[in-house]
């Protein structure tokens, strides 16, 4: 118990350590004074004599009898008055005092028990046995004081160790325990436990629930137990942690009859287990992770990495000039600029799943990235989920800026920089020592090429992350400064020839690089994110573009904007429709949304929904590459589209692979059963196209008819391809 | 019983002699005569318990009475004069029954037997020495 006052420790010594034990034999008859004198001494005894209970009680001060006789009557103070002073005297409570009453004296004799006579002798005395007598009770007393010296032996050694202990008696639920058990759970004096329950009472939930129910599992399978609890002291409202410890004792009839138990104050161990963890995992100067921590915590991200087929990364990282601020400002300022960047590196680390996008990724492994001090000046930081290389790249630049800034110590101000090796789980090690080793490799490499700044171990995962990096950049550069165009690819009706709409599709232009291929920057713009408001941007140009058209009096036709996963699932893709379409001005009939079949499968309700929400705008929706995915026809039947598009692959082959015949006529078949419209991609031969036309395909796509056209070339082949009517198709 | 009929020609009282033996079997060699010295105590002392006895009954403490009937009582009975021990013992009673008209009569009966106890174990003494 906290708080609780330092205690004399009271030992019981059994007190014969002199060498003849002292009897005072207290009686105003001289005659007996003397009778008795001799035997007792030649018994062994020192004899002290008083003729009353006055001169007893003094005697008894002045000499610690070990053994006192009394006789009852006598002047000045009577034997029961002495023996209740005695009594109250230190040291007088256990004394065996024999009183000598009259034979036929029963009040005395029951009056002399009151007072704590211990026996009692009846005159005339036989001074022949009294030597006996006197012998006998001194072996009781001896025993007597080696029972209260071990009790009290036991008592101290209770309180020393906190530990307590206690006995249920299971039969009557009688419930005994020592005066430590109740300093250890912090009892008040006046609490009364007399049984099981009482002492469960005391206990909050759901420890008390979680005691009770050991404990009976202890008595069913006869086995010993041990359980920890927490209780507050009322003493300072400090929370202690108790360890119960306890085992059932049976009969022989195999019931179990009463525990046994102890109970201890185990919150300072628990503390110092505490603090040397602390010592063992952490660095004392910043409170960081120290090697072994970081160890532990990359052999769990391993294993996850494992299991989840996941990537991780380890950042190897010193300081530049960290030996100059320690020579020339001292020590200290060194640890107090450990412990800024320690600071800096945690905060970095916090921001970490921002900076990195946290896509998709699992949240309980984004919340383990650590950052640890091996040593001296070099930090590692362990990003224990990432999605590609460049993730990290993008946390170790940003941990150059941070650390790139000045330092306040003291009055000085400080530069230092740093330089960041990074290693990437698998492709650079696949334990603690190979990734660390990687980083730590990666991180001179970095310094032998003099940049202030990271390298990662891979020269190959260097290359493309720097790639990607620069191309995301771009990418971000493009979208802002409108490198990027719309070309748009006709369709046109197969019945009839003519133009019956049109597909959006992106073109980037670099300035160094030229047209790059969509299929390199969208799945970049779909990871990063990039894909939301270029869709965004698209959306809202074709939907102007649209507009200008109906508005220049161009036939009736239909624009077709692809929609990605992203956009569908981390977007609010009907306001931004709806954004388009109010923005424009353009009339919904005319807008078409293109989703992948494998997009809706993903989503599955909630896809359904937004599908619905787009038919409410009244615009068209199709979905594209049709085949590829695993609809079941129960599905497609519920989906509110109105187009399906065949997947070019189908269509590749159509003219020479009976297979892709068969499934293409399945499609039309079903799709016309379903009341949708069938558009054929990747139309590029005449071939191909004689025979969706046969099949009854409603329209086609593809290089047979036009390349997506930038506008203007659009609005030519457009003119043009109405003077021809295209007699090449259409007069079949 | 009736009391103060019998004079002191009359009384024979006798010393138990085995509590004489007993208090000689309890003689230590090398130890002054214990018994000698018992008889010195009883025959100097008594008469001072005696006269604090008549004291009481005069005054008619009883407190005082029974005190020293006790006290008379048992120092009687180590010497062997169990006639007095007996008296003193109903004079003691007596005391604490507040029996004030008995006390008198007991205590004159103790004062006789008193005398001849004395008078029995002078001459028990000198025919040992």
């Amino acid at each position: 118990m906290v708080g609780d006052p330092p205690q004399a420790v009271q030992m019981v010594v059994p007190s014969l350590l002199r060498e003849k034990p002292i009897v005072l034999h207290v009686d105003d008859d001289l005659a007996s004074l003397m009778m008795a004198e001799g035997t007792l001494e030649d018994a062994g005894f020192d004899v002290v004599q008083a003729a009353n209970g006055q001169e007893a009680i003094e005697s008894f001060k002045e000499h610690d009898p070990d053994i006192i006789i009394m006789d009852a009557v006598m002047p000045v103070m009577d034997g029961f008055d002495a023996i209740s002073g005695i009594r109250q005297l230190n040291g007088g409570e256990h004394v065996p005092i024999l009183m000598i009453t009259g034979l036929d004296d029963l009040d005395s004799i029951t009056r002399a028990y009151d007072e704590g006579a211990t026996d009692f002798l009846t005159k005339p005395v036989n001074f022949f046995i009294l030597p006996h007598r006197v012998q006998y009770m001194l072996r009781s007393k001896l025993t007597a004081d080696e029972l209260r010296s071990s009790q009290a032996k036991l008592d101290n050694a209770q309180r020393i160790a906190r530990l307590g202990n206690w006995e249920w008696c299971l039969s009557s639920n009688d419930f005994f325990w020592s005066r430590e058990f109740g300093r250890v759970l912090c009892l008040e004096e006046s609490t009364n436990i007399e049984a099981w329950s009482d002492f469960l009472h005391h206990l909050d939930e759901p420890d008390r629930s979680n005691v009770q129910l050991i404990a009976e599992q202890s008595v069913e399978e006869k086995q010993a137990f041990n359980v920890e609890f927490s209780i507050v002291s009322w003493v300072d409202g400090s929370i202690r942690r108790l360890r119960l410890e306890a085992e059932p004792y049976c009969q022989e009839n195999g019931q179990c009859s009463h525990m046994l138990g102890t109970v201890q104050d185990i919150t300072e161990r628990i503390d110092a287990q505490k603090q040397i963890h602390n010592l063992a995992y952490y660095d004392l100067v910043t409170g960081l992770p120290n090697r072994a921590q970081l160890s532990e915590q990359l052999r769990y991200t391993l294993k996850l990495s494992k299991r989840n087929d996941s990537k991780f990364s380890v950042l190897f990282l010193d300081l530049d000039h960290f030996k100059q601020v320690n020579d020339t400002l001292g020590h200290d300022a060194g640890d107090e600029l450990l412990q800024q960047v320690a600071n800096r590196l945690t905060s970095v680390v916090r921001e970490t799943d921002m900076i990195i996008g946290g896509n998709g990724a699992d949240t309980d492994l984004e919340s383990q990235h650590t950052v640890a001090r091996l040593g001296g000046d070099e930090f590692v930081v362990l990003l224990s989920v990432i999605n590609r290389a460049e993730d990290a790249a993008r946390v170790a630049e940003r941990i150059a800026q941070a650390i790139g800034m000045p330092y306040e110590l003291g009055n000085n101000t400080v530069n230092v920089t740093t330089t960041i090796g990074i290693s990437v789980y698998p492709a650079d090690g696949d334990d603690f020592e190979s990734m660390m080793k990687s980083a730590d490799i990666a991180m001179y490499h970095a310094k032998e090429s003099g940049r202030n700044g990271y390298q990662f171990y891979s020269r190959n995962i260097h290359e493309q992350a720097l790639a990607r990096f620069s191309l995301e950049a771009d990418l971000r550069v493009a979208i802002e400064t409108d490198q990027l165009t719309v070309a748009y690819q006709p369709k046109i009706d197969m019945k009839t020839g003519e133009l019956s709409g049109v597909e959006a599709l992106t073109r980037w232009r670099h300035p160094e690089k030229g047209t790059m291929d969509p299929s390199v920057f969208i799945p970049l713009a779909e990871e990063t994110g990039l894909i939301i408001p270029l869709g965004r941007w698209v959306l809202r140009q074709a939907c102007e573009q649209m507009q200008r058209w109906v508005k220049a009096g161009w036939p009736p036709m239909v624009m077709a904007v692809n929609c990605s996963a992203v956009q569908f699932t981390k977007s609010n893709v009907i306001e931004d429709i709806n954004e388009a379409i109010r923005f424009s001005g353009l009339d919904p009939k005319y807008l078409e949304i293109e989703l992948t079949e494998s997009l809706l499968l993903q989503d599955g309700e909630k896809g359904i929904q937004i599908l619905k929400d787009m038919k409410e705008l009244g615009i068209q929706v199709a979905i594209d590459d049709f085949g590829t995915g695993f609809s079941s026809l129960s599905y497609l039947k519920r989906l509110p589209v109105d187009k399906l598009k065949i997947d070019k692959s189908f269509v590749d082959d159509l003219a020479t692979d009976s297979g892709d015949a068969a499934i293409v006529t399945a499609i039309i078949t079903l799709s016309h059963n379903l009341n949708l419209t069938v558009v054929a991609e990747g139309v590029e031969t005449q071939e191909q196209y004689d025979i969706l036309r046969s099949y009854k395909c409603n329209e086609a796509q593809g290089y047979l008819i036009s390349r997506p056209l930038e506008i203007d070339d659009f609005e030519t082949w457009m003119n043009s391809y109405h003077s021809q009517n295209l007699d090449k198709v259409s007069g079949m | 019983m009736a009391f103060g009929v019998r004079g002191p020609d009359d009384v024979t009282v006798s010393i138990d002699e085995n509590a004489l033996k007993f208090i000689k079997a309890l003689q230590r060699p090398g130890k002054p005569d214990l018994l000698e010295r018992i008889i010195d105590l009883f025959t100097t002392e008594s008469p001072k318990t005696l006269s604090s006895m008549i004291e009481g009954i005069d005054s008619m403490d009883m407190e005082v009475v029974r005190v020293a009937a006790h006290t008379l009582k048992s120092s009687s009975a180590y010497v062997g004069a169990l006639d007095l021990s007996e008296r003193c013992k109903e004079l003691e009673r007596a005391a604490h029954d507040q029996n004030f008209p008995a006390c008198i009569a007991l205590g004159d009966s103790v004062e006789d037997i008193f005398a001849d106890s004395c008078n029995a174990l002078d001459q028990l003494m000198s025919k040992a020495a």
